[in-house]
């Protein structure tokens, strides 16, 4: 075995793996969607792993309460105020130099989804929301690359490959988006760390399987795991693709990649702030919103509208789910927001 | 939905411009003087008619002056940039969008000029006599909005020209929410340059406007290239409109402008003013009576456009548009409007105020619909900790 093999000799050891698959995890290209508690986590085993090249894609900077789960930040990185992206790229580049790690500081979206991905073997679901996940989907789908879709809150967490062509799409599994602004998140609802740990290793797992040419033992099940009630359930969602008229994988429409629904951000005229809305809304519960809120600010409602603010941001959120939110002028960093406290 | 943001573009334009438009996009739009052939030499007669509609509708006498532009911005910056020369000094006053406002910054900025801002009133309007002051002996330009995009209210023109003209000095107007809705003659009210966008009061798609220049004023080409004419010269032509036109016009747009302007003709633009001050006026009567209600500008009939401006006590002008549009179904303007200088003037700097600008096509019911929202909002106003 050559010395640049030796460091991953306990793997090759497996009989699924050796030598020669080992080559081809060393020549594919990885790309993470979003770099917290799932991307860092994934990020790091496959580094670890030996693949060739990893992309990691974030907006957001490192705060505080990152920390409890999201294993490649600390607290020198905060008082750096460095973006997720970037922090992420020097310690993964410090785990193993000869993978080619690329961190990029961006919100990625249907204009610049085909640049970030360029060459990609596969996409890994870093992401905190439904409006990033049906885009990488759309985008996968149409130009046939594997993605693994992952998602933790409070307890419980869910996986799912997505080969496109071969298994069902995110979309045959969910075929519309929640209504944003009406479900809870990780800054709302909480999470613990474990349960990312556990989702991102089955992500890590299937995405070796997957670039190893192991297609035999590729999970075709929707994973569902809550570790507070130690609960673990197999969904066979194979009929999916069989029974349903999926937008995505059966019709083509590719609406998210074509921008023709999803989320919509404009400037507003003299504020320091973004609105964040969503093409065709209904109209969400500003009561329900209320309570959920009330767990982590002060919040004031009225039939219109309901206000709450969090650090330097004030978040006004109206009926048809549209929020205004001050203290920025980067609409990726307002959809963040509206990511983290709303839901999208 | 209620649509009153028509100060910011009319919705919707009258059914003759969406035909005109299709229609010639269908089976004329070809490059216009540049072939010769049928269909080129069509599209030209079209642009030329259209020319001649619009100078007639302006009182200018010699239709070439009227140059095709792409919007009043672009109108603002060929005349103001064509014009002034380093040392130049310029009046203009604090009421103007940025479209004027910006180009004048940038050149003082650059050291190039110098420029006076005039103060209006708290009713928002500036007089020929504040601008006459102003006067000094490098003066080259006043230039000056005729309605206040924020406020509504109608400067003296006329006087303001005739100042200009007895001084000798260029008067540029800017015209952008009076056209089609107030009359202008270029002659009577002594305009050097009249700057003006297709898609407000003339109806017309966004994309086209105009700006007029006078015999009095020479310009710098605004930007060289093809005009189908004197191509042997090597250098841009120097006769109208040909200077001031390069490029391939947006002939769709502006055979649209004209089927907008001749709408204006046939209904009659003191039948449109009329209209749509009747809507802002029953607006303004009912909300200046309630204490909650701020209004902005001259309530005064006469000397407006239907343009309403105000704020709701304890609460941002952004979420008031917003809860009109996502409660309500109406939608209106808030913010500043891209004139910062009013803004401050009038103590309504950074968050700006709620405009409601009712159009031709707009009804009393719907006015009565927003008196209702509006009020609505009013009553269930929350703290606000923005």
């Amino acid at each position: 075995m050559s010395q640049s093999l030796e460091r991953y000799s306990r793997q090759i050891l497996l009989q699924h793996i050796g030598v020669d698959r080992q080559k081809l995890l060393s020549n594919s290209t990885v790309v993470v969607i979003g770099c917290g508690a799932l991307g860092t986590i994934s990020s790091s085993y496959l580094v670890r792993a030996g693949v060739g090249q990893i992309r990691i894609v974030d907006r957001d900077f490192i705060e505080e309460s990152n920390l409890q789960r999201q294993i490649l930040f600390d607290e020198k990185d905060i008082s750096e105020n460095l973006p997720k992206a970037i922090a992420a790229q020097r310690k993964l580049q410090v785990i193993n130099h000869r993978v080619n790690v690329e961190g990029i500081v961006t919100d990625i979206n249907y204009s610049n989804i085909e640049e970030l991905t360029k060459d990609a073997d596969i996409i890994i679901d870093g992401t905190d929301n439904f409006e990033t996940r049906f885009l990488i989907n759309d985008f996968c789908v149409k130009n046939d690359i594997p993605w693994i879709y992952a998602a933790c809150i409070g307890s419980r967490g869910v996986v799912m490959n997505i080969l496109p062509s071969k298994t069902p799409c995110l979309r045959c599994v969910f075929e519309t988006m929640p209504q944003i602004g009406s479900f809870p998140t990780c800054n709302t609802a909480g999470v613990i760390g474990p349960i990312a740990g556990i989702i991102a290793s089955f992500q890590v797992a299937e995405a070796i399987k997957i670039l190893t040419g192991n297609d035999v033992s590729v999970n075709k099940n929707l994973i569902d795991i809550d570790v507070w009630e130690t609960k673990f359930r197999q969904i066979d969602i194979s009929n999916l693709k069989v029974e349903n008229n999926c937008p995505t994988c059966k019709l083509h429409n590719y609406e998210y990649l074509k921008a023709e629904t999803g989320i919509m951000t404009t400037f507003l005229c003299g504020k320091n702030a973004v609105q964040v809305m969503y093409r065709n809304s209904g109209n969400i519960d500003l009561r329900q919103l209320e309570k959920r809120l009330r767990a982590i600010a002060d919040v004031s409602c009225n039939d219109f509208m309901l206000k709450f603010n969090v650090k330097d941001h004030a978040f006004t959120v109206f009926v048809d789910g549209r929020a205004i939110i001050t203290g920025t002028a980067d609409p990726g960093t307002a959809k963040g927001l509206y990511s983290k406290y709303l839901g999208m | 939905m209620i649509y009153l943001d028509n100060a910011a573009t009319t919705f919707p334009k009258p059914e003759c411009v969406y035909k005109t438009m299709d229609e010639f996009l269908r089976e004329k739009c070809a490059n216009p003087g540049r072939a010769g052939h049928h269909m080129s030499v069509e599209t030209e007669q079209e642009i030329e008619k259209s020319r001649v509609t619009v100078a007639r509708f302006l009182g200018i006498k010699t239709p070439e002056r009227m140059i095709f532009t792409c919007n009043a911005t672009d109108a603002l910056n060929m005349g103001i940039k064509g014009l002034l020369s380093e040392g130049d000094h310029v009046i203009t006053t604090r009421l103007e969008h940025n479209s004027v406002s910006r180009p004048l910054k940038g050149l003082e900025n650059r050291g190039l000029i110098t420029v006076t801002w005039v103060n209006n009133s708290d009713e928002g309007f500036v007089t020929a006599d504040d601008i006459k002051s102003a006067i000094r002996s490098n003066t080259k330009l006043i230039v000056c909005t005729h309605a206040s995009n924020v406020l509504g209210t109608i400067q003296p023109i006329k006087a303001i020209g005739e100042v200009a003209r007895k001084s000798d000095l260029i008067f540029m107007v800017d015209a952008a929410q009076t056209m089609g809705v107030v009359s202008i003659d270029v002659e009577d009210q002594y305009i050097d340059m009249l700057a003006f966008t297709g898609h407000k009061g003339p109806f017309g798609p966004p994309g086209c406007g105009g700006l007029y220049v006078g015999e009095r004023v020479e310009l710098k080409a605004w930007r060289e290239g093809g005009t189908g004419f004197e191509p042997e010269n090597l250098l841009q032509p120097d006769s109208l409109p040909y200077k001031l036109e390069s490029g391939t016009p947006n002939s769709v747009g502006i055979v649209g402008l004209r089927a907008g302007i001749e709408f204006c003709i046939k209904e009659g633009i003191n039948k449109i003013k009329e209209h749509e001050l009747k809507l802002a006026m029953r607006l303004l009567n009912v909300l200046n009576s309630d204490d909650r209600f701020e209004i902005y500008g001259s309530l005064d009939e006469n000397r407006k456009v239907g343009i309403v401006s105000l704020n709701i006590e304890g609460l941002q002008p952004g979420d008031v548009g917003a809860i009109l549009d996502t409660s309500f179904n109406i939608a209106v303007r808030s913010g500043m409007h891209c004139a910062p200088y009013i803004h401050r003037e009038i103590g309504t700097f950074p968050q700006g105020m709620v405009r409601i600008s009712p159009g031709y096509f707009n009804t009393i019911g719907e006015i009565e619909e927003t008196i209702y929202g509006l009020k609505e909002i009013a009553d269930r106003s929350i703290e606000d900790r923005n």
